[in-house]
């Protein structure tokens, strides 16, 4: 793990490099607009209102009896953020490298630089609405103490995405076509975790296969959490603590491998 | 009348520039997905091409190392090593103190952000702070001569301002080491001027320079040591003289090869814009017109004595100075001659325009054609305002040629 130690030692000495740098991702994505940074945020909280007034207001639909909530809407909206969250990041991180070919290619700068900053300017949108998100559910479960694992989700979430967001953006460099694939991957991904639906509609013999998706272990978390006011049981921070270290690991490996040639393939 | 040397340093002073066996080896891939396959697989299934290999040198404070070799030599790459945008595959680098490449200018900057608003974010990418930059705005605006155009989008710039904010930014800092690509050419003359005269102070101030370029006249009037790649060895590493004689040998041999040169045909270099100093005639009082009798396209020379006139225009106040070059038609050099070398400098007549007239007495030259050309400079013979290349031709004949191109003063004892 020595490759990976100091490339984040080089990202903690470049920390405020990394901040101007995700600032400006924000503002350049929205330069030219007259709302500005506002769009970022606009999109995600409409999509939500969306969901909330077609399933529980317009047609009031409801989940069966054995569900966390009944309420359609309410359910999805506690999984589908931290999935937006979680594709946003991951897209963005991948599409990183490549983006700043030019930036890396004349600047003596550390490469994950950029997938880290992609991550975090994502995460500086999404955060602050998952961490909103408490005040809208507070009223199920009147504020349950559990509540305070969400930052720590949060975080480790962030931490998933930069790790496997720095993965894949090695992959995009030496093969374009892991973009396309990750794209079609997410698409289908959310379909093999408990977003739209609760785990136990999913047949006994299938549900390992949720596991596969590495957000499964985070959105049944964050909808236990803020749907019935439960901590994360034992198996879900396991099932995060698999995915976080294989994506350490393997990113330490593509670090290695790619370490003299990284910007040659950009 | 080259610049003094600044490598006059006890030699107990340390290197701040230290490359020990640098090598970097480029990997090829039948496919992209080969490459991905190395990744995940780390197998053996690529061809290398070392694009440099085995390089060591060491640069102390002060010292100045021109970097000369053919297209493909591994320049590039080395500089990219050196500036530290490229990894290298084997050997050590050490560099002591801030590094500043000028390699490719305004890399980072945002077309829709303002001037100001890329200065300080472009600032970020070499290092230097939002509390920092504060401190150095204003020198480099000044610098740059954007002004007003500081709050406009970079889009709305000519390429010329922007070459001109991003040399500004990139040299704001003094550097310890400064890495230059060939970027002597940037912007208008009189801005040239101010990069040449600020990359000046740098040296004189104690810098260590790395500098690359084709014009090996530049070479020779600023760098104390050369390096001359080939095919990404090292070929050559010593004082300037010695290395510069030896490439441009090797050069000449290739040009040699190349059965016609190839130069005459290119398309002609960029003439300066019309109030831009510029050379305006090149006159060889005493070389006859070619006549359709006489073989070839050269005038002869029909005196014992040679005698040039080189006439320029320059704006106001601006004082130039003139240099000629002769050399055999096949490109050996003979001798050149400019008004900074010697001294002395070109005077302004009744119009307004420069003129320099240099006269060889009893002309030392056997039989044989010869070229001539002419460069116009700035006032310290820095910036190549205008040249005119292979202008003029003409042939000498003389009886008593015996092997060799010149006669030399000469004693028997």
């Amino acid at each position: 793990m020595k490759t990976l130690a100091a490339q984040a030692a080089a990202l903690w000495h470049a920390r405020s490099l990394c901040w101007t740098l995700t600032r400006r991702e924000i503002s350049s994505r929205y330069a030219g607009t007259a709302l500005g940074v506002l769009w970022a945020y606009a999109q995600p909280l409409l999509t939500m209102a969306a969901y909330y007034l077609v399933f529980d207001v317009v047609f009031a639909m409801r989940l069966g009896a054995s569900a966390p909530t009944h309420a359609v809407g309410t359910y999805l909206i506690a999984g589908m953020l931290p999935w937006m969250a979680f594709s946003d990041a991951l897209t963005r991180g991948m599409t990183s490298l490549l983006e700043s070919a030019s930036v890396l290619q004349k600047n003596a700068l550390p490469p994950m630089l950029f997938p880290v900053r992609a991550v975090l300017a994502s995460a500086l949108v999404y955060a602050p609405l998952l961490v909103l998100l408490v005040f809208a559910y507070a009223p199920l479960h009147h504020f349950a103490p559990a509540l305070m694992a969400l930052p720590a989700l949060v975080v480790l979430q962030v931490v998933l995405c930069m790790l496997w967001g720095s993965v894949l953006a090695i992959l995009t460099a030496a093969l374009r076509d892991v973009m396309q694939l990750v794209t079609f991957a997410l698409s289908l991904g959310i379909f093999l975790s408990p977003v739209l639906f609760p785990a136990h509609l999913v047949p006994e013999a299938w549900r390992w296969a949720l596991w596969l998706n590495p957000m499964t272990a985070w959105v049944s978390s964050y909808q236990g959490l803020l749907l019935q006011g439960a901590w994360p049981p034992l198996s879900h921070w396991i099932g995060m603590a698999v995915w976080l270290m294989g994506g350490a690991l393997l990113l330490q490996v593509l670090l290695v491998r790619s370490r003299d040639q990284l910007t040659d393939w950009l | 009348m080259l610049l003094p040397s600044h490598a006059a340093l006890p030699d107990g002073a340390l290197p701040t520039l230290d490359a020990q066996q640098l090598g970097k080896e480029y990997r090829l891939y039948d496919s992209p997905a080969q490459r991905l396959l190395s990744l995940l697989a780390n197998r053996r299934n690529y061809r290398s091409h070392w694009a440099l290999q085995g390089v060591s040198f060491q640069l102390r404070r002060g010292q100045c190392l021109g970097l000369i070799g053919d297209n493909g030599a591994g320049k590039s790459t080395l500089l990219k090593l050196l500036a530290g945008t490229l990894q290298p595959s084997c050997g050590t680098l050490a560099r002591y103190g801030r590094v500043t490449a000028i390699l490719e200018l305004g890399a980072g900057f945002h077309p829709d952000f303002t001037g100001r608003q890329n200065l300080y974010f472009g600032g970020s990418l070499i290092g230097i702070d939002a509390t920092q930059m504060r401190a150095l705005e204003a020198s480099i605006i000044a610098f740059s001569e954007l002004g007003e155009a500081m709050d406009r989008p970079i889009k709305t710039y000519s390429s010329g301002m922007v070459v001109r904010l991003a040399f500004a930014l990139v040299t704001a800092l003094e550097p310890q080491v400064l890495i230059i690509d060939e970027a002597l050419a940037v912007g208008d003359q009189h801005f040239q001027k101010k990069c040449v005269e600020r990359i000046e102070a740098f040296r004189n101030n104690g810098c260590t320079i790395l500098f690359c370029s084709h014009s090996l006249y530049h070479v020779q009037r600023l760098c104390d040591q050369a390096l001359w790649l080939h095919q990404g060895h090292m070929r050559a590493l010593g004082p300037t003289p010695e290395v510069v004689a030896a490439y441009e040998a090797h050069v000449r041999l290739q040009q040699q090869a190349e059965a016609p040169p190839a130069e005459e045909t290119a398309a002609p270099a960029l003439r300066p814009a019309p109030d831009a100093a510029h050379i305006e005639a090149v006159l060889l009082a005493d070389v006859q017109e070619p006549s359709a009798s006489t073989t070839g396209s050269c005038g002869r020379l029909d005196s014992p004595h040679l005698r040039m006139t080189v006439r320029a225009r320059t704006p106001e106040g601006v004082q130039p100075h003139i240099g000629l070059l002769i050399e055999q038609i096949d490109g050996v050099g003979v001798t050149s001659v400019a008004t900074h070398f010697d001294g002395t400098q070109p005077h302004q007549d009744s119009t307004g325009a420069w003129v320099a007239t240099v006269t060889f007495p009893d002309i030392p030259l056997h039989t044989g054609q010869y070229k001539i050309s002419a460069y116009l400079f700035d006032n310290k013979g820095l910036v190549v305002y205008d040249e005119w290349k292979d202008c003029k031709r003409f042939s000498q004949v003389f009886a008593q040629s015996t092997p060799g191109i010149v006669r030399l003063a000469h004693q028997w004892s």
